[in-house]
């Protein structure tokens, strides 16, 4: 499993500079979420399945629906 | 928000998100997960529940006294609990304790099932309460 394990990570690096680089609020939000995603693959890849159950539902769960309600609050979203 | 397979997609869909965080709750102590993972799961069902059917009706169902009250006891029960384990662990006091059971059943473990339990509960709530406030400022 060591090919795979690389290749999410470049998908990871490639994710976290996409989430700073991007102009977009809501896209970036969303790459945010791909990049918790392929975190909670990586903790499970590293053997420890406790944190990767963990970092799929807080991470890629609850982050992104307040990261959301956030942006809708302050009007950041267009329409 | 109305729409009609939305509301019958939910209405199928949540029970079975319920039921995962209970599996992940209750197998805590013999499998990855645990209290917070588990207490995450429903809080996100409590949110959906939300987002689908709106603010006037899911105040009716999940009261906010109701729930407020479930995670004051949750939170009493816990300090009772751990305060308790902290005292008869290792002092020689023979106070008594639950049994073990076997390795690799449900029951089994000690106080790690009911304290789960109540980390569950409280996580729920407060992830339906944080979203609650995030979204509208009130609960």
């Amino acid at each position: 499993m060591e090919i795979f394990s690389i290749i999410m990570l470049l998908f990871l690096i490639f994710s976290a500079i996409a989430v700073s680089a991007m102009k977009d609020l809501l896209g970036s939000i969303i790459v945010f979420m791909v990049y918790s995603l392929i975190m909670a693959i990586l903790w499970q890849q590293l053997e420890a399945p406790d944190l990767a159950v963990t970092e799929a539902a807080v991470g890629a769960g609850i982050t992104t629906v307040l990261l959301i309600v956030t942006l809708k609050s302050v009007r950041g979203l267009k329409k | 928000m109305k729409d009609n397979i939305l509301n019958e997609v939910v209405k199928y869909l949540i029970p079975f998100i319920q039921i995962f965080g209970i599996y992940v709750i209750f197998h805590g102590h013999l499998s990855p997960g645990g209290g917070f993972a588990g207490g995450t799961i429903i809080g996100v069902s409590f949110i959906l529940y939300r987002i689908v059917f709106g603010k006037e009706y899911t105040r009716k169902k999940l009261n906010f006294n109701k729930l407020l009250r479930f995670m004051t006891m949750g939170v009493f029960l816990y300090g009772v609990l751990k305060g308790y384990i902290f005292i008869s662990g290792g002092n020689d006091l023979h106070l008594p304790l639950p049994p073990l059971g076997t390795p690799g059943d449900i029951l089994s473990g000690g106080f790690l099932l009911p304290l789960n339990i109540i980390v569950g509960i409280i996580v729920a709530v407060t992830m339906y309460f944080f979203y609650c406030l995030f979204d509208e400022g009130e609960i």
